[in-house]
């Protein structure tokens, strides 16, 4: 499957696809979108990618996927601050700042918020899961074709 | 909040007790037993210290109106007080016990150390549980007491007696916790509370209040080991005696009549339960009498006496005889601990453990006959000791109530009073046929300490009145009136308690011309006893589950068409017996909508071309298109951001899936074997079954009159509060947050067990 037409289109939407992703964790105050789905599709860009490169060469271009599970697991622990922090300071679980009624900075679209704070814990998870489920099975692929 | 703090010390030194004995234990075995009694002597005095009437209230999901409620009233007192109380002696005895049963049984230190942490995790779930004011509290700490006592009584887990008694014990106290739970929630459902204070308050008598106090009982008395639940009980002698003394005097099975009297109010409420109390009680005292007196093994002896003695306490509590209720269970608890401790010490010095092996003991161990003897003849209710009281007020309550009961309860007495004598003189009195070696104080001093006591109590009743009268008063919502001395005069009581002493004696007197009946019931009850039947029970379900987990294994349509099958029969009987809604009916079709259905159909079309496709590349291709369509089907119908996700997902999953084809092996041509034919025979079957009920389903929920819309009203108008413009996302994020934390939760654990599963394959691939 990986031709050089497969080849040439993958790298060139990879970094598109990257900063869709961001744009759909952003603006997901805004209008639809939110960090699952931002999740999935910088899950989708790593996945293409492995399609048309294979997973030897997928992991030497990007040597930093190999600590994809750690994205996961950081994102789960981000999940747990956000939801637990709030009854530290004695409000209900998952009380997100600034409260109902108060004023939200933004900076441009990104709103200064503990839910989009929240919201990235989510693709963290998503697209940490992604990427080291598609390492787990190309790894055990390779490993299969040497024996 | 030192006011907070006051009212939870006994259980915050227990837990924290815990936790020190577990750390610290697991590096130095030896500080293990010397941590736990420092911990359990400081939970006594912190117990004793304890103010009344206070409690502690938080609200911790009040969503669900779940309470961390937790008070100290004068139940709860006198439980933890036993439960500290009686945990302190045991855990002395333990320390000397526990390093010879560790030698007897070649078990390393470390083992040692783990049953002191148990033993305070078992004081720690205890003290909660008589603390707790809410019923959903009440169940969680009523199961942490039944899982510790799984692991005590299995501790010696290298034999297969002991395993399979910790599990019919697990399995008899928790299966019945589900009626517990089972009651928490009809009374929260009926009444609009779980707390424990209200529900008596606010309850009235009738219908769902009935089955409520039912399940409550039937919790109760399994956890009491009442007949017909009793069998665990007997079974769980395969435990160390330290958990044996604990398990029977103050926690688990005091746990039991703890909660028919927490919450006797709501029971008091239908007479007719009450009399099923009395009558379940007298059964257990029949079945416990008869049985202990034909039981040869010390400890099998008291089990059953066990069993027998509650049986009185549940009488009492039929009878509404709280404050007697409460005097009987004190008192017992330092009988029973005190006799266990002794058969203990008796096994420990001598190697025996059946009656018949053992004799004229009582020159050689003068301190535990001592000490034994008072508890026994407490146990017997012979007047100056605690144990006379136990008797009288359980004398009183049987001639209030008149008519037949009186007479069952001197029966019952007699019968103890001769079993209490045959243990006793069994291992003391009469010839010598065994030689005992010496053994530590710390087997002996319990003993004689809760000997003491019970002489001590006997002598001044005062103070059995003191620590039970609150408890009583609470039991009953209103303050009793409890006296105890000792007459002189022919009052009823004492006629009884004559009556039972002469009766007793001439019992023990003649015992070798009965004693084949009781021994010859004891043999028939073998084959007969509620034992067998759970036995078979558990061992149908066994083998019918693993029938079906062999089959389900085999091929992977066998999985799928399991889970297709159950889940469509499960579907089925919620139509069948509870159909949600009225009627189907067949609604219309507005031009707006033919779009969809134009998607609809593409999306069966693709459906069928899966089903016949013959590459994995046009499988993949035609399920990819199924997909595709129903994301369609959604932005259609206005949702966004369903369409979106589901969008992606296809995607993802289409990419996931020819990445993992582009990994395996050609594509081979299908074989067309008979075997392949069966099973495409089998799959159709199952496709349309499910297909059927899902159907059903569909239909049925689109037949339904248009959903509420207010609870999406109400996120529609919250969500700008939520600075979202968003709905969906502030639903995700915000609303119901929880939610979302709880799925991303679940997605790290299923990456943890994918990670886990390839690195155990890569492992074995290696070797």
């Amino acid at each position: 499957m990986s031709t050089l037409l497969v080849r040439g289109v993958a790298r060139l939407i990879l970094l598109p696809t990257l900063v869709t992703a961001v744009a759909f964790l952003v603006k997901g105050y805004a209008s639809a979108g939110d960090g699952f789905s931002a999740g999935v599709i910088a899950g989708a860009a790593v996945v293409l990618q492995f399609l048309a490169f294979g997973p030897r060469e997928l992991i030497d271009r990007f040597p930093v996927l190999h600590y994809a599970p750690w994205l996961t697991f950081g994102g789960l622990l981000l999940g747990l601050l956000t939801a637990f922090v709030p009854v530290l300071l004695g409000d209900p679980i998952l009380t997100h700042y600034p409260r109902a009624g108060e004023h939200v900075a933004h900076v441009g679209l990104l709103a200064m918020h503990t839910a989009v704070l929240f919201d990235v814990a989510v693709f963290m998870v998503v697209f940490g899961f992604v990427v080291s489920v598609l390492g787990l099975i190309g790894g055990i692929g390779v490993e299969g074709e040497g024996s | 909040m030192p006011d907070a703090l006051r009212i939870l010390m006994p259980l915050l030194i227990s837990a924290v007790g815990t936790g020190l004995v577990t750390g610290s234990g697991a590096r130095w075995p030896r500080s293990a037993a010397p941590l736990a009694i420092t911990t359990a002597a400081l939970a006594v005095v912190a117990t004793l210290m304890m103010r009344t009437g206070a409690s502690v209230d938080y609200v911790w999901a009040p969503q669900w109106g779940l309470r961390l409620n937790l008070a100290t009233d004068g139940l709860a007192k006198m439980y933890s007080l036993l439960a500290t109380g009686v945990g302190l002696l045991v855990l002395i005895f333990a320390a000397g016990y526990i390093p010879r049963h560790l030698k007897h049984t070649h078990s390393g230190p470390e083992r040692g150390a783990r049953f002191f942490s148990l033993i305070l995790l078992f004081m720690t779930a205890m003290i909660g549980l008589v603390m707790a004011q809410d019923l959903i509290l009440i169940v969680i700490f009523w199961d942490l007491t039944a899982i510790t006592s799984y692991y005590l009584i299995g501790f010696d887990h290298q034999r297969s007696d002991s395993r399979r008694a910790a599990l019919t014990a697990l399995l008899v106290t928790i299966i019945s916790a589900i009626f517990l739970i089972a009651a928490s929630a009809l009374l929260l459902n009926d009444l609009g509370t779980a707390s424990a204070p209200e529900i008596l308050a606010t309850a009235q008598a009738g219908r769902t209040v009935t089955i409520a106090g039912a399940l409550i009982a039937i919790a109760a008395l399994a956890k009491s080991a009442q007949a017909p639940f009793h069998f665990w009980l007997p079974r769980a002698m395969a435990a160390p005696t330290p958990v044996s003394a604990y398990l029977h005097s103050a926690a688990m099975v005091a746990a039991g009549v703890f909660l028919l009297g927490r919450m006797h109010p709501l029971l008091a409420l239908s007479p007719r339960l009450l009399d099923a109390l009395v009558v379940v009680g007298f059964s257990s005292m029949a079945v416990g009498g008869v049985m202990a007196l034909a039981q040869p093994e010390l400890k099998r002896l008291l089990a059953y006496s066990t069993i027998g003695q509650y049986g009185y306490v549940v009488v009492l509590l039929g009878l509404g005889e709280v404050a007697a209720a409460a005097v009987y269970v004190l008192v017992h608890a330092l009988i029973k601990s005190a006799l266990f401790l002794t058969a203990g010490a008796v096994t420990e010095a001598t190697g025996e453990v059946r009656l018949d092996h053992l004799g004229g003991l009582g020159r050689q161990m003068p301190l535990l006959a001592f000490g034994g003897g008072l508890a026994a003849a407490g146990l017997a209710a012979l007047p100056l000791t605690a144990g006379f009281f136990k008797d009288e007020v359980f004398f009183a309550g049987a001639d209030g109530r008149g008519g037949i009961v009186p007479f069952l309860a001197v029966a019952g007495a007699i019968v103890t009073f001769a079993y209490t004598w045959r243990f006793w003189s069994g291992i003391f009195a009469g010839p010598r046929r065994a030689t005992a070696r010496p053994i530590p104080w710390l087997l002996t001093a319990p003993v004689v300490v809760l000997g003491l006591l019970v002489l001590v109590f006997g002598l001044v009743p005062g103070i059995i009145v003191y620590l039970t009268r609150e408890a009583g008063s609470t039991m009953a919502g209103a303050p009793v009136l409890l006296d105890l001395q000792y007459h002189l005069n022919l009052h009823a009581p004492n006629v009884m308690a004559l009556a039972t002493w002469t009766g007793g004696l001439a019992l023990t007197t003649t015992a070798r011309f009965w004693l084949p009946l009781p021994r010859r019931i004891a043999l028939w009850a073998r084959h007969v006893g509620p034992d067998r039947a759970a036995a078979r029970l558990v061992r149908g379900l066994y083998l019918l589950s693993r029938r079906m987990h062999v089959y389900e294994v085999q091929t992977l349509q066998q999985r799928i068409g399991t889970i297709f099958v159950g889940a469509a029969a499960l579907v089925g009987i919620t139509i069948v017996f509870a159909p949600p809604w009225p009627t189907f009916h067949v609604g219309g079709l507005p031009v707006t909508d033919w779009p969809l259905v134009l998607f609809l159909v593409l999306a069966g079309l693709s459906g069928v071309v899966a089903t016949r496709a013959r590459g994995r590349l046009s499988l993949v291709l035609a399920l990819s298109a199924v997909g595709y369509s129903m994301s369609a089907v959604f932005s259609f119908i206005g949702a966004p951001d369903v369409a979106i996700v589901a969008v992606l997902i296809e995607t993802v999953m289409t990419l996931l899936l020819l990445g993992v084809i582009s990994l395996l092996p050609r594509d081979s041509v299908q074989h067309r074997t008979a075997e392949r034919e069966r099973q495409r025979r089998g799959s159709w079957v199952v496709g349309v079954l499910a297909a059927a009920f899902a159907f059903i389903v569909a239909w049925g929920v689109l037949s339904r009159p248009a959903p509420d819309a207010t609870m999406a009203r109400e996120h529609l108008n919250l969500a700008p509060s939520a600075h979202a413009a968003d709905v969906v996302t502030a639903i995700l994020a915000d609303f119901r947050g929880l939610d979302t934390m709880g799925e991303i939760t679940v997605i790290a654990v299923a990456l943890l067990g994918t990670l886990t599963l390839f690195a155990t394959r890569a492992r074995t691939e290696r070797r």
